[in-house]
């Protein structure tokens, strides 16, 4: 295709971002309706992208970034059915993040227009890692997406803002740091065969496939750190619940919605397409990491008396399926990994908002606080008893579909090991994920209303967040009746990625 | 027309969509819409099933699915099944559905804008009952088994915020539900690892495959085993088996229409109903089916004891339902293990003795559904007109509510088994299997005994509730009421009630009509299971019964029990507190206690639950973070910067600003290397 739509799709909201920025003075209000506009257009170039899934091949694009004898690294995006989910994931949640904002105090006091602008800088970056097949330009994206999320943490956040921005800054960095250590390892390796430092995807993904398991594993591991500690995976996910804490709504929706799918993103693009051999000698750590995930983010949800952080836990579980699905290293389990990374995407951002909405429409976001909400506001009782519907697991849902075939990919995985036991933690998750959503379910919206905080200012769902999250709850409803939907775009690209695998 | 099975579900869904949207506006807030709903659906059965049975294709199964989507190779299914089950499951489940519905009009109607919400949340409810019994594989039916896990959860916690009595009704609503939802769920995984079990055995999950004697013989017994073990613990769960009972006595916070619903159409019904579906898979096994009929028979005993001390008219029949319950999935087991037995010996006789055990469950799971959706809803109408629950200020309601109490005592005969009524004639079947199954194993005759003896307690309790409720001195609510003309109910509630009452008694009389060979299981030359098509005994059944002795034993038996209910509560001339010591006897306080079974199961969700929470939650603060910030403090340079960071202090971002410095100049040394060559 001539027309340059996947580069559009990262150039449309980095103007989008120039212009919100430089809206200083008395046009700050007006920044939300400049950011709308350029986030609803970059979703529509998504959506063309998303109906066009015939022509995936003809979209990609690659131009000459630095050329000498030694290093070709090219700026080249593509798309395929991992990354198309993702893209159409990133550009659906920044537009809902901007309406469902439009009426946010927090934002209105402080700077509206660089809000606007750190969301759209975060969407470049974050186009830019998913569409990304170059090493280099991958990494960079990889960075760019990490600043404006600091400065949303550190702006627009709560009490606590600098530390938790702080700590997601540093931690998150060393590990993209470890990150190219690994990258740069391949590259070099990759050297010695070709003559050439090419950070392509595909010319080193070649190179890689006839190395040695030992540098295969040590790379692997490099990489893995690196993309766990972002997704994050127990024991490397304490930045995780104090950076929600302290992230505003918007900022919030976006670092689980899609900043956290970069890790398991990666996981797979690069460690499973590059690395087979790695994959299948740190098979059973994945595996480990992933059900502690699980069983350790739903425990520490149930102990947690912030309503956000609970959800900030309740990530860490479910980004855990989505590790486990993966470490099966099976067809099913990979499609439905990224099945889950897809509608944990959706479900989250409904959870985030209504946590968001707990927060500065009732005034603490504390459980024992809390109480009887549900019948001084109704819509919003519902949403959250949707959302938390959703992410329990409801089958109807979307939510179901992430976790169903995960859990029978692993099955079979451990009934071919004769580990059927580990079947155990699985059910006990299920249990406990049931557990703390509904208990908190029973503090905060039933029962008698609460006496302990002033609810009389309290006030129900504004028309712009409605819309939002009516949007999330449709999209929810809609792929958890017809997963097809979505699975129609992963499941050739998994029987791709199973052909590299079927090399070990 | 049985190619539109599919919207028997779908109809009941779409009102549920539509009262969501429209239900403000209409009148009733959507009563009609989901009146309607119910009805289509009912008409929709009993057009398909009429078309069924008499069609070409009867007995064999009609079948038809269409590919949803794929997990790896294995592909999965929506569609329907119908069967000779089949028929008679939606048929009840629609028609007492739709009278529930026509009662709430009544019994709702004081809710004001929240009748959408209720009638919306029925619409649903019955929406996935009747998508659970069409279902055409285990998948579906799990689905529309959640979706009621759902609907229960919302519609008993209807109370929960703004109950007309007040805040602590709210909270118990509200810890009621969360209960239902989360032993149910404990069931529910439980099924869902059968699921995978059967999934990865089978490769499908489609009953046509399952069921397929060719695919059972390829798989490994103790696999088969294992799956349908803990296929059953979701029938645990559901059917509120022992020891996964108590959430159903809890469940009486919700509205008594929900109640009734939960109780004789949908709910508790499913667990039942998968046992019976998936009988072919169960029967593969004899231990199975004898864990199965322990369960169950205990179950029927051991909660019938509770009712009999308990003075809340909603949860006595609450303990009658755990009990009749037991009863359905003993009789399951005993015809299970019999069948189990013949298939292999290949002894036609058991396999018979099988069929007649199957068909006693089936049976006495409809004539329960008629009964106690008539006595829940006279309790409703009760409760309406007392405003209380409680029997001790209820009394001598009898002349004030005459149709009620008549229905009512309708009921009660049915479901204590008095002679020629409904109840009678399925549990005596039931009470029968129990006692073929004796003669093979030992412990189906402590059942049998046990069954036996839970017949007496039954009467009993039921009797002592009419007698507390309707006759006796007027309580003091009663005379409230009377004062108030409070009297009889409105005529939708009247209505439904009569209807049901005439079923009560009559629907017994089905299966000399071949209810008995719609719903026979059997094996087909070939291997094959086959539910429908049998021989029908017709009026057989009569001689039958009648010369059985252990049918009069049951007869005195439950006639002995009314008789002194009649004693203590109506003729006041036995004192019930002769026999607990008024009250203060251990047995009477063990039972107020529900045998400790909301202790046990608050002890362990706080301990495994809460408990272990505190403990991974302290870890991960002091341990795993903290490790993480003292590794950083030590990077960056003792505890002071740490400390500054984590207080917050940092007013400028010199730290933030240096470090991506240091990381770009990292980078451009290593490019500039790589550029200039290493």
């Amino acid at each position: 295709m001539d027309f340059p739509i996947l580069s559009l799709l990262i150039l449309v909201p980095m103007i989008g971002a120039v212009l919100t920025l430089v809206m200083g003075g008395g046009r700050q209000k007006s920044a939300k309706y400049v950011a709308a506009a350029f986030s609803a257009v970059t979703l529509v170039l998504a959506l063309f992208v998303l109906f066009n899934s015939d022509s995936f091949s003809s979209m990609s694009e690659s131009y000459e970034w630095i050329k000498t004898d030694f290093v070709s690294i090219s700026f080249s995006l593509a798309v395929d059915g991992l990354s198309i989910l993702m893209v159409f994931l990133t550009a659906l949640l920044v537009f809902l993040v901007v309406v469902f904002s439009a009426e946010a105090e927090e934002v209105e006091t402080d700077r509206p227009n660089y809000f606007h602008t750190l969301l759209l800088a975060m969407e470049v970056g974050l186009m830019g890692v998913y569409m990304a097949s170059d090493y280099f330009l991958f990494y960079v994206m990889w960075e760019v997406t990490l600043i404006p999320m600091y400065f949303m943490i550190s702006w627009y956040g709560g009490p606590r803002r600098h530390y938790a921005a702080i700590k997601f800054f540093i931690y998150t960095h060393v590990a993209s740091l470890v990150m190219l250590i690994g990258i740069f390892a391949m590259g070099f390796k990759a050297a010695e065969v070709t003559g050439v430092v090419d950070f392509s995807f595909a010319s080193i993904a070649t190179v890689m496939h006839g190395v040695e398991e030992g540098f295969q594993a040590l790379v692997f591991a490099l990489l893995f750190f690196g993309f766990a500690v972002k997704m994050p995976a127990v024991p490397f996910h304490t930045w995780l619940p104090d950076a929600h804490t302290e992230a505003p709504t918007g900022g919030s929706v976006l670092l689980a919605g899609v900043m956290l799918k970069m890790g398991s993103y990666g996981i797979i693009r690069i460690c499973l397409e590059a690395l087979p051999l790695g994959a299948s000698y740190w098979q059973w750590v994945i595996i480990a990491i992933g059900l502690v995930s699980i069983v350790y983010g739903a425990y520490a949800c149930i102990a947690q008396k912030d309503l956000k952080k609970m959800v900030a836990f309740s990530s860490i579980s479910h980004m855990g399926m989505v590790m486990l699905g993966i470490g099966c290293l099976s067809d099913a389990g990979i499609t439905f990994a990224v099945f889950q990374m897809f509608a944990h995407g959706l479900i989250t951002a409904i959870l985030f908002m209504v946590c968001g909405m707990t927060g500065h429409k009732v005034g603490t976001r504390e459980i024992p606080l809390l109480g009887g909400l549900a019948g001084k506001m109704p819509v919003y009782a519902t949403f959250m008893m949707f959302a938390f519907m959703a992410s329990l697991g409801l089958p109807g849902l979307v939510g179901f579909w992430g976790e169903f075939p995960v859990i029978f990919a692993f099955y079979e995985f451990i009934v071919a090991n004769d580990m059927l036991w580990l079947l155990l933690f699985c059910m006990l998750s299920l249990m406990l994920t049931a557990g703390y959503y509904l208990w908190a379910m029973q503090r905060t919206l039933f029962g008698p209303e609460t006496t302990k905080i002033d609810l009389s200012h309290a006030h129900d769902v504004s028309k712009t967040e409605f819309a939002a999250m009516a949007v999330l709850c449709v999209l929810v409803a809609f792929f958890g009746m017809w997963p097809d939907a979505a699975l129609q775009f992963i499941e050739p690209y998994t029987d791709g990625l199973i052909d590299i695998l079927g090399v070990i | 027309m049985i190619e539109y099975t599919w919207l028997i579900p779908f109809v009941p869904m779409l009102c549920f969509v539509l009262i969501g949207i429209f239900g403000q506006k209409t009148p009733e807030k959507g009563g009609y819409i989901a009146i309607a709903g119910a009805a289509i659906s009912f008409a929709l059965s009993g057009i398909i099933a009429l078309e069924y049975l008499t069609g070409p294709d009867y007995p064999n199964v009609v079948v038809d699915s269409i590919c949803w989507f794929h997990i790896g190779d294995l592909q999965l299914n929506l569609g329907y099944y119908v069967d000779g089950l089949t028929c008679m499951m939606m048929l009840f489940s629609s028609f007492i559905s739709t009278l529930i519905f026509v009662y709430s009009v009544g019994y709702m109607g004081d809710q004001g804008g929240r009748k959408k919400r209720y009638y919306a949340e029925v619409s649903m409810f019955l929406s996935g009952m009747l998508g659970l019994i069409v279902s055409s594989n285990f998948l579906e039916m799990f689905i529309f088994w959640e979706v009621m896990g759902l609907c229960s959860y919302l519609l008993i916690g209807f109370w929960s915020f703004r109950h007309p009595e007040g805040d602590a009704a709210s909270s118990n609503a509200a810890s009621a539900a969360k209960k239902a939802f989360l032993v149910t769920r404990f069931g529910d995984v439980c099924l869902m690892g059968g699921l995978f079990v059967l999934l990865g055995a089978f490769g499908s999950l489609d009953f046509v495959d399952l069921f397929n004697p060719v695919n059972i013989q390829n798989v490994n017994p103790d696999t088969l085993t294992l799956g349908m073990l803990l296929c059953f613990g979701g029938v645990i769960g559901k059917s509120a088996q022992f020891p996964l009972h108590d959430w159903l006595p809890d469940a009486m916070a919700g509205p008594t229409t929900v109640s009734s619903l939960i109780h004789a159409a949908t709910m508790v019904k499913a667990g039942v109903y998968l046992v019976a579906r998936g009988f072919p898979l169960f029967v593969q096994n004899p231990d199975v089916m004898l864990f199965v009929g322990l369960i169950g028979g205990f179950t029927a005993f051991f909660t019938a004891t509770m009712a009999l001390n308990n003075m809340n008219i909603k949860r006595v029949l609450a303990y009658s339902t755990l009990s009749q319950l037991g009863y359905m999935i003993l009789s399951l087991g005993a015809g299970g293990y019999l069948f189990a037995l013949g298939m292999d010996s290949g002894n036609a006789a058991l396999m018979a003795a099988g069929t007649a055990g199957f068909v006693a469950g089936c049976f006495h799971m409809m004539n329960h559904a008629f009964f106690k959706a008539l006595l829940f809803m006279c309790s409703g109408s009760v409760i309406h007109a007392v405003g209380t629950e409680d029997m001790r200020l209820m009394g001598g309601l009898r002349k004030q509510m005459p149709i009620t109490s008549i229905t009512m005592l309708l009921g009660s005969l049915s479901i204590a088994g008095f002679p020629f009524f409904s109840g009678f004639w399925s549990k005596d079947l039931v009470i029968e299997a129990a006692f073929e199954a004796g003669d093979h194993n030992v412990l189906f005759m402590v059942l049998w005994v046990l069954a036996i003896v839970t017949a007496f307690m039954t009467a009993f309790y039921m009797f002592r509730m009419w007698f507390m409720t309707f006759m006796g001195e007027k309580g003091k609510n009663t005379l409230h009421a009377a004062e108030h003309g409070h009297g009889e109910s409105p005529k939708s509630m009247t209505a439904p009630l009569c209807i049901l009452a005439v079923f009560a008694v009559v629907s017994g009389f089905f299966i000399m009509f071949g209810l008995d060979g719609m719903l026979s299981f059997t094996e087909l030359p070939g291997g094959f299971f086959q539910v429908g098509g049998g021989h029908s005994e017709g009026f057989e059944y009569f001689s039958e019964l009648f010369t059985n002795p252990y049918t009069y034993l049951t007869i005195v038996l439950a006639l002995v029990g009314i008789y002194i209910a009649y004693l203590m509560y109506a003729k006041k001339k036995i004192n019930p507190g002769r026999f607990n010591r008024e009250g203060e006897s251990v047995l009477y306080k063990v039972l107020t206690k529900r045998w400790g079974f909301p202790d046990l199961y608050n002890q362990l969700s706080w301990k495994l639950g809460y408990g272990i929470a505190r403990g991974v939650d302290y870890v991960d603060r002091q341990v795993v973070d903290g490790t993480v910030n003292g590794l950083s403090g030590a990077v960056v340079g003792g505890g002071e910067a740490v400390s500054r960071v984590q207080t917050g202090d940092v007013h400028d971002y010199s730290s933030v600003v240096l470090l991506g410095i240091a990381v770009l100049a990292v980078l451009f040394i290593v490019i500039a290397k790589i550029m200039g060559g290493i």
